[in-house]
């Protein structure tokens, strides 16, 4: 990316307020602390559930790009966000769910610092946070984690995508990557505390392309049928 | 305690200082009282005075503590000004130049509390170098001048100039010297607002800082200049340095180069666009905001100061890496 001479997304906000921005860009101290994280989850995804990855090839070479799952543990975060490398790792951010995650300052803290999340509002999303959302993706080369059920689900089985997924790629060209995670539920279901080990496998499928989808009610429903019938098939 | 008190500059400042905050918090209840001042403004006075009744402990007890603390507060000081420039001017995208910016900065005041002068002169020059080879090989070269310039720039400000501040603590005098700085780049600031606020008058920058005056900066000139020239005078007495002119040509420095840094600031945030560098500080934005004019007072002090009468001279030198 050229040097732009342009302030921070963020400039002029109160430290807490700041970790709850969707605008919230890093600085050295943030790279540092979720570059940590990500490498302590790598090794941890290696050591406790032998994380096995089929279709690495299918990750685009460059950001940005989106990747979606089924969802049904925290490992399926954690499992996707381990997946890019170089500065589409640096560019990970998970979008997750405000009320569990930066619900408190503790949360808010680990959230900003360690995952690199920004917070989803379930029901209070103004337009003008998915426009933000949206721009920074083409802007700033993210790659963004979502999980377009919209929760974790507490049978194991995929739920029905939601269509919000349009609101943020839809006529961009951003390139959506499905996947699908499997033994994440066993190892470390919504039901239970702590993970326990166990394998987790991630297949990664070849990207989608939704230049051509228009982002409204029409469009997003096309989308996500898309979407999740690509994640469905790599079962 | 006695030997943090043991020059008696160091207590008239401290005193002064005290002194100066009452005096201002009964000025603002008296005019407010009386309703000699809008709301608006009643509200800006009191935020400034609170923020600089968080500042002066922050900025006077590191440096009665000792040497150490002194070195540890400015450079904890340069961190956060890098930081809100940083962000600022978007510098803190370019990770590998932001991180030579900060290690070059920790250098300065790591050489400063080595009492090494020859490695913190050379930090100058090789810093400037790394910067302008560390982005080379990224191969790119669209936006190189830019990017490299503001780093270069970053160090300058806040790792080559702040750090003067550091290493004036290897004087065994350098209590009263240091905080004669802080408190009459403080005054500078306050005399400006007053006087300008006062006699009123044309504009001295319109375009650069639509509130400052002619009168507010001559104004400060004439009273940073007089404070400093009589604290000066007792601080230097028996040197060559309480020759009066030289006196004078340091309050005359320590007013215009406050005020200059003052107006660079101003340059830089208009040229970005922004009104504030920060948030921390209530009523004055964010640190850099506040700390603007010892950017440029600190080496143009240190060097008039060391190059008069010499500052840490016959002191132990290379004190951590050893061989002085």
């Amino acid at each position: 990316m050229d040097f732009k001479l342009r302030p921070a997304r963020d400039l002029g906000l109160a430290p807490g307020e700041r970790m709850r921005s969707l605008k919230r860009e890093s600085g050295l101290f943030g790279t540092v602390t979720s570059g940590l994280w990500r490498r302590a989850t790598r090794l941890y995804l290696r050591l406790a559930h032998r994380l096995e990855v089929v279709g690495r090839e299918n990750l685009p070479a460059a950001p940005p790009y989106v990747l979606i799952a089924n969802h049904s543990s925290h490992l399926d975060a954690l499992t996707l966000a381990a997946l890019p490398r170089g500065e589409a790792a640096r560019g990970v951010r998970a979008l997750a769910a405000g009320d569990v995650f930066f619900g408190s300052g503790r949360t808010t803290a680990f959230a900003a610092y360690a995952i690199n999340a920004l917070p989803v509002w379930r029901g209070r999303m103004k337009r003008g946070d998915l426009a933000t959302l949206r721009q920074r993706l083409v802007e700033d080369g993210l790659v963004y984690i979502i999980f377009p059920e919209g929760t974790r689900s507490r049978t194991g089985e995929m739920g029905e995508f939601q269509a919000g997924l349009a609101m943020l790629v839809g006529g961009t060209g951003v390139p959506v990557v499905p996947c699908h995670v499997s033994g994440a539920f066993e190892a470390w279901p919504a039901a239970r505390r702590f993970p326990r080990p166990g394998r987790v496998r991630v297949r990664i499928g070849p990207a989608l392309d939704f230049s051509a989808v228009a982002n409204d009610r029409a469009g997003g429903l096309s989308l996500a049928q898309a979407c999740q019938k690509a994640v469905e098939d790599l079962r | 305690m006695s030997i943090a008190f043991a020059n008696e500059v160091t207590v008239w400042i401290v005193g002064a200082t005290l002194a100066a905050l009452l005096a201002a918090a009964l000025a603002i209840g008296v005019l407010s009282a009386a309703g000699k001042i809008s709301v608006p403004l009643r509200h800006e006075l009191w935020l400034r005075l609170g923020s600089w009744c968080g500042l002066f402990p922050v900025m006077i007890v590191p440096v009665l503590l000792g040497r150490e603390w002194t070195i540890a507060a400015v450079t904890l000081l340069s961190l956060a000004c890098y930081r809100e420039y940083a962000r600022a001017t978007g510098l803190f995208r370019e990770r590998l130049l932001s991180l030579a910016v900060v290690l070059g900065l920790l250098a300065a005041n790591f050489a400063a509390l080595d009492n090494w002068y020859g490695f913190y002169v050379a930090l100058w020059p090789l810093t400037a170098s790394i910067l302008a080879i560390v982005s080379i090989p990224q191969d790119r070269p669209a936006g190189y001048i830019q990017r490299v310039a503001l780093a270069v720039f970053a160090y300058m400000l806040f790792g080559a100039g702040l750090s003067h501040l550091s290493f004036m603590a290897n004087d065994p005098g350098y209590r009263p010297i240091i905080l004669l700085l802080l408190t009459t780049v403080a005054l500078n600031d306050v005399a400006a607002f007053t006087a300008g606020k006062l006699i009123g008058g044309p504009k001295l920058l319109p375009a650069t800082s639509p509130n400052k005056t002619i009168s507010g900066a001559l104004g400060a000139v004439a009273v940073t200049t007089l404070v400093v020239t009589l604290l000066g005078g007792a601080l230097f007495e028996g040197t060559v340095l309480s020759f009066a002119p030289w006196l004078i040509l340091l309050g005359l420095l320590v007013s215009v180069a406050g005020q200059a840094g003052d107006l660079m600031l101003s340059s830089i945030k208009r040229d970005l666009g922004i009104k504030d560098m920060g948030v921390v500080l209530p009523g004055h934005g964010g640190i850099l905001d506040r700390f603007n004019s010892l950017l440029l007072v600190s080496p143009i002090i240190f060097h008039l100061v060391h190059y008069v009468i010499g500052l840490g001279t016959g002191q132990p030198t290379r004190l951590i890496t050893g061989g002085g």
